[in-house]
């Protein structure tokens, strides 16, 4: 059984004339443990496959199987419980909270899913350990470099052992040689067995990644 | 989501935009300041007013003479006016419900005490008028006057306290005489009024030499008093029927006297008077602080609608995170009612100050009762309920990619 199916998955704003179809019917599946790219130009439809497979948009029609459990068409509770339980989102900004200490970010998602507290601030100092800023735990996230933001969205991302990592364009605001930095974190995680589904629209990650999905005009054309 | 998570998120919301949160807050705090400083001011004017009136005795109804005026009696000079013994009499013997009639008579002569002329106003009164002012006597080695100090007409007084100081300065006032208009009367008691009441709200009780009312009477006569009595106390039994009693005594009064040649007061219906302005002044107070507080919790909604809308990629993020929407709406609504709250609590503090700066610089009695620091705080916390509900609730209803896009 594969950890995400797509069965005929659309998207689908306005209705009638001037509707826009930004996902056309798609079916697509990913394995546990690979490392995924979607790659597409602007507005080809790649953003709206992340917010389906990240529960933060409804698809217009078709099924989506994770882990087995069809999470089309579920209430925003039990979507936000999703979200916080399976899956791990980084974002290309960071999105990190900026008035709270990196330790705190980590936490986030953990408090969410009602982590008791001494667990959780031992789990979310092992996952900023293990992202190379164990000893900046109090450090607030602008006393930090781009790179190192990142890591902490990662560690941020992984804190409730997620079934997927979701990263949207991880190292659009990053110099190359931080970015392959990141790709470098993304490719251990896919060895201790985790999945990750990056977007991206810089074709130099096709030789990194082990699945390419490509969209144009809201359809897949190569998967 | 755990209450010490919301307690440190909103304390860092409030610390990262302190200036604007306490801009926010004012409104409240203003509001707040004036209620309990405003309440404080009636409080203090309620109880001193009540307290002034119960001094002059709440069961009783008090009958002054009046000279009548030229334009009442025709141009006619009128010397004998006002109160009759007469009429004493018929409210002891005719009227029920009636304790105790205690006229007091004033003497408008002169007292000489060592051979001085003195300020201080001798007074005949009835003996009941001790137990009636709740005086005391005020050395165990003296009395206050008698029944039969009336019936033998002995010429001794009793001194209020601070009249004795006037008298007799230091020296000890048992023994010593008191001269009036060619009468010598020998102290024999020192009375005190530990209330400080006032004589039909007029003279000070512990500023007045006392005689026998009947003494008085057969003294002097109409060449030295053109009264039988300047004030009549009349003491009602059971104070519900307090109001009849009173319209009683004023239809005899009517009917039997021609000329309007006295007035009555009552206490209890001054007290009743006033407990019904009170009434209307804080129908007033809570009308303004209502519209205060309205004026303070669209301040708060305001902000909040401010901070929601800044921080909307955060709400994004923490919702793409697997935050509930309460989650998000408890949040909001707890940064709204600790802004409120604490703004009622500043504002609980300043009022405090307003009430000790009026008590001070104006000299006007305040009271804060604990009950309108408990209101102020209650209705300061429920306006950031009503006014941080619906900023609270859009933040909860954001769709997650709408606000990421921000």
């Amino acid at each position: 059984m594969s950890l995400i199916q797509l069965q005929g998955i659309s998207r689908v704003y306005g209705s009638g004339p001037a509707a826009v179809h930004a996902l056309r019917p798609t079916d697509l599946s990913v394995e546990e443990g690979t490392f995924v790219a979607i790659f597409g130009a602007s507005g080809s439809g790649k953003s709206t496959m992340l917010n389906m497979l990240g529960l933060l948009d409804e698809p217009t029609s078709g099924n989506y199987l994770l882990e087995g459990r069809n999470v089309a068409k579920l209430s925003d509770a039990d979507r936000s419980d999703i979200r916080c339980r399976k899956i791990g989102i980084i974002f290309q900004s960071f999105n990190l909270f900026s008035h709270f200490s990196i330790l705190e970010n980590v936490c986030m998602p953990m408090r969410f899913a009602g982590v008791p507290r001494h667990e959780m601030h031992e789990r979310a100092a092992e996952l900023l350990d293990r992202v190379g800023l164990g000893s900046r735990l109090a450090h607030s996230p602008s006393q930090l470099s781009g790179g190192q933001c990142q890591r902490v969205a990662i560690a941020r991302a992984l804190a409730n052992r997620p079934a997927v990592l979701l990263a949207d364009e991880p190292t659009g605001n990053l110099d190359e040689k931080t970015g392959d930095e990141i790709i470098g974190i993304f490719h251990e995680l896919v060895a201790e067995g985790h999945t990750v589904v990056m977007v991206t629209h810089n074709a130099e990650y096709e030789k990194e990644v082990q699945r390419i999905i490509e969209l144009h005009d809201g359809n897949v054309v190569r998967q | 989501m755990s209450f010490f998570y919301n307690i440190e998120s909103t304390w860092l919301s409030l610390k990262h935009h302190a200036f604007r949160s306490l801009l926010a807050m004012l409104g409240v705090v203003l509001g707040v300041a004036a209620v309990v400083g405003m309440l404080a001011v009636s409080e203090g004017a309620r109880v001193e007013s009540i307290e002034r009136i119960q001094r002059q005795g709440v069961d009783n109804i008090i009958l002054h003479s009046e000279e009548p005026q030229a334009n009442q009696t025709g141009g006619e000079t009128i010397y004998f006016y006002g109160i009759t013994r007469e009429d004493i009499d018929h409210f002891r013997t005719v009227f029920d419900n009636v304790k105790k009639v205690v006229p007091i008579v004033e003497l408008r002569k002169t007292i000489y005490a060592n051979g001085k002329p003195t300020d201080v106003i001798l007074m005949g009164a009835a003996p009941e008028f001790l137990a009636l002012s709740r005086s005391k006597n005020a050395d165990p080695r003296g009395r206050w006057i008698s029944e039969s100090d009336g019936a033998l007409a002995s010429q001794v007084c009793s001194v209020g306290v601070d009249a004795a100081r006037q008298l007799f300065g230091l020296e000890d006032p048992l023994g010593k005489t008191v001269s009036v208009y060619g009468a010598t009367f020998e102290v024999v008691g020192l009375i005190e009024n530990p209330l400080k009441s006032k004589l039909a709200g007029k003279y000070d009780i512990n500023n007045l030499v006392y005689v026998n009312y009947e003494t008085l009477l057969s003294i002097f006569n109409r060449d030295a008093l053109n009264v039988e009595a300047d004030y009549v106390y009349v003491q009602v039994e059971n104070l519900a029927y307090l109001k009849n009693t009173a319209d009683r005594v004023r239809t005899y009064l009517n009917e039997t006297h021609e000329l309007p040649d006295y007035t009555i007061s009552v206490p209890y219906e001054l007290l009743l008077a006033e407990q019904a302005t009170q009434r209307i002044f804080s129908v007033v107070m809570g009308s303004i602080a209502a519209i205060s507080l309205l004026v303070g919790g669209i301040g708060i909604m305001n902000i909040m609608l401010a901070n929601i809308y800044e921080r909307t990629k955060e709400i994004g993020t923490l919702r793409a995170l697997g935050a509930q929407r309460r989650t998000i709406l408890t949040q909001f609504l707890f940064e709204a009612v600790t802004l409120t709250g604490l703004g009622g609590i500043l504002g609980v503090l300043i009022g405090f100050l307003i009430a000790v700066l009026i008590k001070y610089t104006a000299g006007m009695p305040t009271i804060v009762t604990p009950g309108s620091v408990i209101v102020a705080l209650a209705v300061s916390i429920l306006t950031g309920i009503i006014f941080g509900t619906n900023p609270a609730w859009k933040a909860a209803n954001l769709s997650p990619i709408e606000a990421l896009r921000r």
